[in-house]
């Protein structure tokens, strides 16, 4: 799996509803080929050199076009950037020619020692500087734009002076990538650091963003408080859907994903809530045209 | 980039250790005190290891108990801490690790229980490879058999253990309808994994079978292993065995030495 498979093309991922795919799921996409806009999987799940991830996703990318999201490039550590896996990355974007590629604006390793985690970053000029560097690396290796995305935190630093979304609208702007904006992890972050999402939204330049993702996510209650903690586990709540259409209108439509990683429902459960940003998606659609 | 490389540092200790408490300082306290901040991540990057190890050793969590094996995938993270982003191969000391974790030892045979799913998640994600041309054996100089050196298929391996591991693990499916007991003082099991249409089989194999393919394996010459295998079972028949492995694709090339 080294070379460009002639048979996949990059294409312009369209403005609709895609899902995760989960290996739970091959079977049942195989067989039922859901009308949906896009596949995104996680990158990571493919570094093997074969067998049966790379058969099913074979299949799939034929029929649908895809996203890569990686969960371990430890974008914003102070450690080395991994060449063997921006080797192996480099490798599957070559053969599946995804049409988007985007990794966590966050850090997951430090001195050799992976914690597989989204550790927050400081937001700060130090940290912004370094990120954006990791970022031209990156593409430089895959010869290809990423997307970052906003992760969600439960806790802010001392040191921080970048309120979060101008973090994230600079990396962008001053590297040259485009954003993953995903709406639960502001919704988290604006009720765990009380800020407005509404502001978070107004901060991030709409030629910018490229794709949204959508989750849930559950309370955690402590005797002094509560915490929203990303687990995607869940439905969509609420907010957030209404959250979404405040970011579609400001945004426009663009490809949006509904990620669900734990507890996995029947695939039915996840293309429901994926017709529901479908909808969304038409309507603004309709206000454009 | 003091700055970013300390507070890594400190967040690492922090994520190692309960006790570290270098990041305090960094961590605004707003309402929930900042170590039970932490705390969330600990138990994400906890959270996060044991997922991948439950998910290439479901039997294993099955024969211990849930409380147990994320105990032991706790220590197992301690001990071998993962190195890489992706975790494909962050499993790959467990068994050796079960085999030396005292809490375990009453276990006797889940290191080898554990060897067999670490069998199973490697072949499952091996490359692949076109099967040997089935006239290209035949077009050999019969005097040159004894040199032939075999290339095995990337998702074959072959296990040994002194118990019934296959046995053990086929009662632990979630499908398993039959009787649950196993005899621990049966035969023990010599096992060839091979993935199949992307289905992973385990064959049972005979002592001097296992041993003729455990050689090959090793890259020593058939005639090598035809010897091996002879020493265990003075009538192994080689030919059938040789057809039976290039049918199933498990020898897929072979080079004259």
């Amino acid at each position: 799996m080294t070379a460009r498979c002639e048979q996949f093309a990059v294409r312009s991922i369209p403005a609709r509803a895609g899902i995760g795919l989960r290996s739970e799921h091959y079977q049942a996409v195989i067989a039922n080929r859901p009308q949906v806009g896009f596949f995104e999987v996680h990158s990571e799940n493919y570094f093997g050199s074969g067998g049966v991830p790379h058969r099913y996703l074979e299949t799939i990318r034929a029929d649908y076009p895809l996203s890569f999201h990686g969960v371990g490039m430890s974008l914003g550590s102070v450690d080395p950037l991994s060449t063997a896996h921006t080797r192996r990355l480099k490798q599957l974007v070559d053969y599946y020619q995804p049409d988007l590629i985007s990794e966590h604006l966050s850090w997951s390793s430090v001195g050799g020692t992976f914690f597989n985690d989204l550790l927050p970053l400081p937001y700060t000029p130090e940290a912004l500087h370094h990120v954006v560097d990791r970022v031209r690396q990156i593409q430089d290796r895959l010869q290809r734009e990423i997307l970052v995305e906003n992760v969600s935190s439960y806790l802010q630093y001392t040191h921080s002076t970048i309120p979060e979304w101008e973090f994230v609208n600079e990396v962008a702007l001053q590297s040259g990538c485009g954003i993953l904006l995903d709406v639960n992890n502001i919704f988290v972050n604006a009720t765990n650091h009380n800020f407005d999402a509404q502001t978070y939204l107004a901060g991030v330049s709409p030629q910018l963003v490229k794709e949204i993702h959508l989750a849930g996510h559950t309370v955690n209650e402590f005797e002094d408080g509560s915490i929203l903690i990303d687990t995607h586990d869940q439905l969509v709540c609420d907010e957030v859907w209404s959250l979404y259409r405040g970011a579609v209108s400001r945004f426009g439509p663009k490809p949006t994903l509904i990620e669900w990683d734990t507890d996995l429902p029947e695939l039915t459960v996840l293309l429901e809530e994926a017709n529901k940003a479908q909808a969304v998606l038409e309507a603004a659609h309709d206000r454009v045209a | 980039m003091t700055g970013l490389r300390e507070l890594q540092q400190a967040f690492g200790e922090s994520l190692r250790s309960e006790q570290a408490m270098q990041l305090a300082p960094w961590i605004c306290a707003d309402g929930i005190p900042g170590m039970r901040r932490v705390q969330i991540y600990r138990n994400n990057h906890a959270t996060s290891l044991t997922e991948a190890l439950r998910a290439a050793y479901p039997v294993v969590e099955k024969l211990v108990s849930e409380g147990f094996f994320r105990f032991a995938a706790h220590r197992y993270t301690r001990k071998f801490p993962s190195t890489e982003g992706n975790l494909h191969g962050f499993g790959r000391d467990f068994a050796r690790f079960l085999g030396q974790f005292p809490p375990a030892k009453d276990h006797r045979y889940l290191p080898d229980v554990a060897r067999l799913e670490w069998a199973r998640h490697e072949v499952y994600h091996a490359g692949g490879h076109a099967p040997m041309a089935p006239q290209s054996l035949a077009a050999v100089d019969p005097a040159a058999y004894e040199s032939l050196r075999f290339t095995i298929h990337p998702a074959r391996r072959l296990l040994r253990s002194p118990y019934p591991v296959v046995r053990i693990w086929e009662v632990n499916q979630p499908d398993w309808k039959a009787g649950q007991t196993v005899d621990l003082s049966a035969s023990g099991d010599r096992v060839l994994v091979l993935r199949t249409q992307g289905q992973i089989e385990f064959h049972r194999l005979a002592p001097a079978e296992y041993r003729f393919l455990d050689t090959l394996s090793a890259g020593c010459t058939l005639g090598r292993a035809a010897e091996a295998a002879l020493a265990r079972e003075p009538d192994f028949d080689l030919n059938r065995s040789l057809v039976k492995h290039v049918q199933n694709h498990t020898l897929v090339g072979f080079a004259l030495a």
